[in-house]
């Protein structure tokens, strides 16, 4: 076989800033052939970003890097800048993970399409513009002539990444690093851009090295798969092979800790502890202290293993291999707390009535109202003591906005929010501050939504003063107990928010939330931002505390996979509506509108060979401030007729279903909806 | 476009007219009122008696103000205290030498703080950085006053290469003259706002550098010096530009301390020698000729915003 496009031996990056040197990868070896789909695996901070700058001489000058890195025969490590720059963009490819920021604002995007090619002496000015269009056309945007004129913010993040796509093919490089490319996008939007990702690979022959903690989108995706773990790889195999039989223990974590579309309702078994920070790497063995099989073993502890043949071909990097395969199969404890639908009881807790919410557009000189964005438009749902609603759609959906128009943080402008038989949307600030001690919000962001300046001691003691109970409610021994409940260390209670990992501020932000009591708790993608092992850790700490307290969820989020998990019901929502309603195991096996069908069919399932048959939306979602006319949906839907872009559909039950649905032609998915395997593999290539 | 601008000055108009108004009633503030600052400490009540009668300063007061705000507008700010001159004749006559000398500041603020941001925007924490920051800290921190003298001692006195005085010369009449007589105020204003300039710059730059469609500039293969010329530093530019209109707007308002060392016939030097002889209706009249500077000065970089950012409405 011919030398492979892409050769790592020994790589090693090492930071070197003010401290101590922090060792960033630390020794990894690669090879990718023409032609073929890498997907490299790994939570934060395990090296996968830092692999792929260092292949284009991008990372920062504290970096330092060992070993040799050849593309297509050239070494890259200690290349001169001028042979690195020259490869960049004719050679290889990058597709970077948010498209709103890695386009710059004030360019056109015609131009920042082909300035690399130009650069290069590949294009000459005078074409580029015309090269621009024909690029934009072949990644599927429609108008491209007047969209290159156009810049990024006049994009939608679909068309963004596509044209993103677009750059990085521009010089047809033999190899694309792609970097959590659709990490950014909305689930409909990701298996149209992951499509567009394989057609156009398919149709240039490159190979492709795509990083993601997705391992949804790597089953779909990749030939073979790299795990990497503090700096070096622990797996390696065909993607069949890894998803079938992993030969690692931390892989086995992965696959268990991950929350299923096509699996029933079982315990996530998370990784324990955290992960490592490159400065602080365990002896021997980097994953022993989380190691079911190596946590207690003192080779485990002293002896880093090597990566050694395990399976038919690949490799693993374990001193146990033989003991993987028991891991895999064990099965948790049965007691645990298992998301159960339960019998409803027969008052709900909160009722949402016919919620709208409208923001105003203003313009010209006297600040006129010009028209309304409806960012919800008649919500109605009801969340019951002890149950979980979950409540999914995508990005702009409304679903963020109803969360805090029921907290009161927006102002309803219709309908009705009942909870506990008060209509909370007419009761003034004082009213609304005694309900609010029964309904507590946890946010999205765990970095962002704690104050920096204060001790999590204080965070989680501050509503107690705001609502002028701490002493009644046992003052600093109260604070201490609400750190025991949610996993925390009563030593930590003095520190601030940076000592802490992602997961244990979000476990603060849920102290802080429980501190008053509350009733219902509304959770707003809070999960979303924390790696696969923490957000088991955080999901499984939910339904405990669910069990033990009795709280009501009303759980916003965007993956249908961690809703199914913890939801007893689930409501989807599409452009300020909500479209169908359900219980959980009749929504996720019988759907019967077309947008959660479509949905449920763009998840990437961590199953390589399962989803073939996709239906792909075509388009993107709306915009708020004038949707389509009749049923919002009918410009992407499969079903629309005449009367769909006429008549909006009304929110009735579905007839032989617990389910409610807004659709005029409600039904299962039938067989010639779907696109046939074959049929789809062609329109995917 | 034409909408925008006249929206922006609609939402001006309270303010400017708050500001008049404050000015306006400056005069009160004074002791011995308006007509004791007309007449002197000396007069007769006769005398005070004939000038609030023929100054209409025994009307009510709205009427008063609505009276010198309407003169105002149609140009007509009184005449001056000293030499019977209309107000705004006086002030018109500086205008060009002040606005002259603002721009030449500025673009020499420019010249030199811009180069400087990029050096050690480029290399932070280097050395290089560091003795351009100790330059920004050197440039805010020289008085004035004391750049201008040791300017005029050096090149004036010593060498006599330049003029100690300047005098205005318009720069489309004798651009050779106007640039001698300009080299030294401008020159030591220049320095002083390129301080400034390098500091907000440098941040900005730096701040840029990190985002992420920067490294999208550089896995293209652009070479470095179009990675910043046209990603980094138009990006960096947007919020600059407020600092360079508050620079000019302040410059035009009046260089106070610069103008009087150089004796400049700008209206700074026009505000102090109004200030030094209680010219009120002079000062009345400069002060408000500043506030609306600052005004259209203001509107035109919130037109360039949105000019040169394409993010930017006119809704």
């Amino acid at each position: 076989m011919a030398e492979p496009l892409l050769s790592i031996r020994g790589l090693e990056v090492t930071f070197r800033g003010a401290g101590r040197p922090v060792p960033a990868v630390r020794g990894i070896d690669l090879d990718v052939a023409a032609d073929e789909v890498l997907g490299i695996v790994g939570e934060s901070g395990s090296g996968k970003s830092v692999t792929s700058l260092a292949m284009t001489g991008l990372l920062p000058g504290t970096a330092e890097v060992r070993g040799s890195i050849r593309i297509g025969g050239v070494e890259v490590t200690g290349a001169a800048p001028e042979v690195l720059r020259h490869m960049r963009g004719r050679d290889v490819g990058m597709i970077f993970q948010d498209p709103t920021t890695s386009l710059n604002p004030v360019l056109p995007i015609g131009r920042q399409v082909t300035e690399g090619q130009v650069a290069h002496g590949l294009l000459r000015t005078a074409e580029a513009p015309g090269r621009a269009v024909e690029l934009l056309a072949e990644v599927d945007i429609p108008d491209p002539a007047g969209r290159a004129l156009q810049f990024p913010h006049q994009f939608s993040g679909g068309m963004r990444q596509r044209a993103v796509i677009a750059m990085a093919m521009a010089g047809r490089p033999r190899l694309i690093i792609a970097d959590e490319p659709t990490t950014a996008l909305d689930v409909t939007v990701q298996a149209q851009v992951l499509a567009l990702l394989r057609r156009r690979q398919a149709a240039t022959g490159a190979a492709v090295i795509l990083i993601t903690h997705d391992l949804g989108v790597i089953a779909e995706t990749a030939d073979r798969v790299a795990v990497m773990y503090a700096g070096k790889i622990v797996e390696a195999a065909p993607v069949a092979e890894i998803f079938a039989r992993p030969r690692h223990p931390y892989t086995v974590g992965l696959l268990k800790s991950l929350p299923r579309l096509d699996q029933e309702a079982r315990r996530l078994v998370p990784i324990q502890g955290q992960p490592p920070t490159p400065g602080a790497i365990p002896s021997g063995c980097s994953f022993h202290p989380r190691c079911p099989i190596g946590a207690a073993r003192e080779r485990c502890r002293s002896e880093e293993p090597v990566l050694r043949a395990a399976g038919p071909s690949g490799v693993a990097a374990c001193h146990f291999t033989h003991e993987v395969e028991a891991l895999l199969a064990a099965t948790p404890e049965a007691n645990a707390a298992v998301s159960t639908p339960r019998a409803a009881p027969a008052e709900p807790l909160l009722v949402v009535d016919g919620l709208r919410v409208h923001f105003p557009i203003r313009r010209g000189l006297l600040r006129r109202q010009t028209g309304l964005v409806r960012a919800v438009d008649g919500v109605s749902l009801e969340v019951r003591a002890g149950e979980t609603l979950g409540l999914v759609g995508e990005s702009g959906c409304g679903k963020t906005t109803t969360g805090r128009a029921i907290m009161g943080l927006i102002k309803a402008s219709g309908g009705s929010i009942t909870f506990a038989g008060q209509d909370i949307t007419r009761l003034d600030a004082a009213g609304l501050r005694a309900v609010r001690r029964h309904v507590q919000y946890v946010f999205q962001d765990p970095y962002a939504s704690l104050n920096p300046i204060r001790t999590v001691e204080e965070i989680v003691a501050e509503p107690l003063h705001i609502h002028g109970v701490y002493d009644a409610m046992g003052g600093a021994g109260r604070v201490a107990r609400l750190f025991d409940l949610v996993g925390l260390s009563r030593t930590m209670l003095g520190r601030y928010p940076r000592e802490f990992s992602g997961g244990q501020r979000q476990r603060v932000g849920i102290a802080r939330a429980l501190a008053l009591e509350p009733r219902l708790l509304i959770l707003d993608e809070p999960v979303a931002a924390l790696d696969v092992s923490i957000q088991a850790q955080t999901v499984n700490l939910l339904m405990d505390l669910q069990a033990e307290l009795g709280l009501a969820y009303l759980f916003i989020a965007h993956d249908l996979s961690v809703v199914r998990h913890i939801s007893d019901r689930v409501a989807v929502m599409y452009l300020g509506r909500i479209v169908e309603e359900g219980t959980r195991d009749e929504l996720y096996a019988r759907p019967v509108h077309p947008y959660t069908q479509s949905l449920l069919s763009a998840v990437p399932v961590p199953e390589p060979g399962v989803s073939g048959r996709r239906i792909v939306l075509e388009g993107d979602i709306p915009n708020p401030a004038s949707p389509p006319s009749g049923c919002a949906f009918h410009p992407r839907c499969y079903r629309a007729t005449a009367r769909c872009a006429e008549e909006a559909p009304a929110f009735v039950p579905y007839p032989g279903l617990a389910t409610r649905v807004a659709c005029h032609h409600a039904g299962p998915l039938t067989a010639d909806e779907l696109p046939a395997a074959p049929a789809a593999n062609e329109a995917l290539a | 476009m034409t909408g925008y601008i006249l929206r922006r000055l609609a939402q001006l108009l309270p303010v400017t007219l708050l500001a008049s108004l404050a000015i306006w009633a400056m005069i009160y503030a004074v002791p011995g009122g308006p007509v004791g600052a007309m007449v002197g400490e000396n007069a007769t009540p006769e005398q005070i008696q004939a000038v609030t009668e023929r100054l209409g300063l025994d009307r009510p007061v709205l009427v008063q103000y609505g009276a010198w705000l309407g003169k105002a507008l149609q140009g007509d700010l009184g005449l001056s205290l000293q030499n019977r001159q209309p107000v705004m004749e006086l002030i018109l006559e500086r205008v060009p030498a002040t606005v002259q000398l603002g721009i030449a500041a500025i673009l020499i603020g420019l010249l030199i703080g811009v180069p400087i941001a990029i050096l050690s925007a480029l290399h932070p924490g280097s050395r290089l950085d560091r003795a351009l920051s100790a330059w920004s800290a050197l440039a805010l921190g020289i008085p004035t006053f004391w750049l201008g003298i040791l300017l005029i001692l050096l090149f004036a006195v010593e060498l006599r290469w330049l003029p100690s005085a300047s005098t205005y010369v318009s720069i489309f009449e004798s651009p050779g003259r106007a640039i001698m007589s300009l080299l030294m105020p401008a020159f030591t204003l220049g320095v002083y706002v390129s301080g400034i300039f390098a500091r907000f710059l440098r941040a900005s730059l730096i701040g840029e550098l990190h985002a992420d469609y920067v490294r999208t500039a550089r896995a293209k293969g652009l070479p470095e010096r179009d990675v910043v010329g046209r990603h980094v530093l138009r990006n960096a530019l947007l919020p600059f530009i407020t600092i360079v209109g508050l620079m000019l707007a302040s410059f035009i308002g009046g260089a106070l301390v610069t103008e009087a060392v150089f004796t400049y016939p700008g209206l700074g030097r026009l505000l102090i020698q109004a200030i030094s002889t209680r010219d009120y209706p002079l000062i009345q009249g400069a002060i408000l000729f500043i506030l609306v500077i600052y005004v259209v000065i203001n509107l035109l970089v919130d037109v360039a915003y949105a000019w040169v950012d394409p993010r930017i409405e006119y809704g």
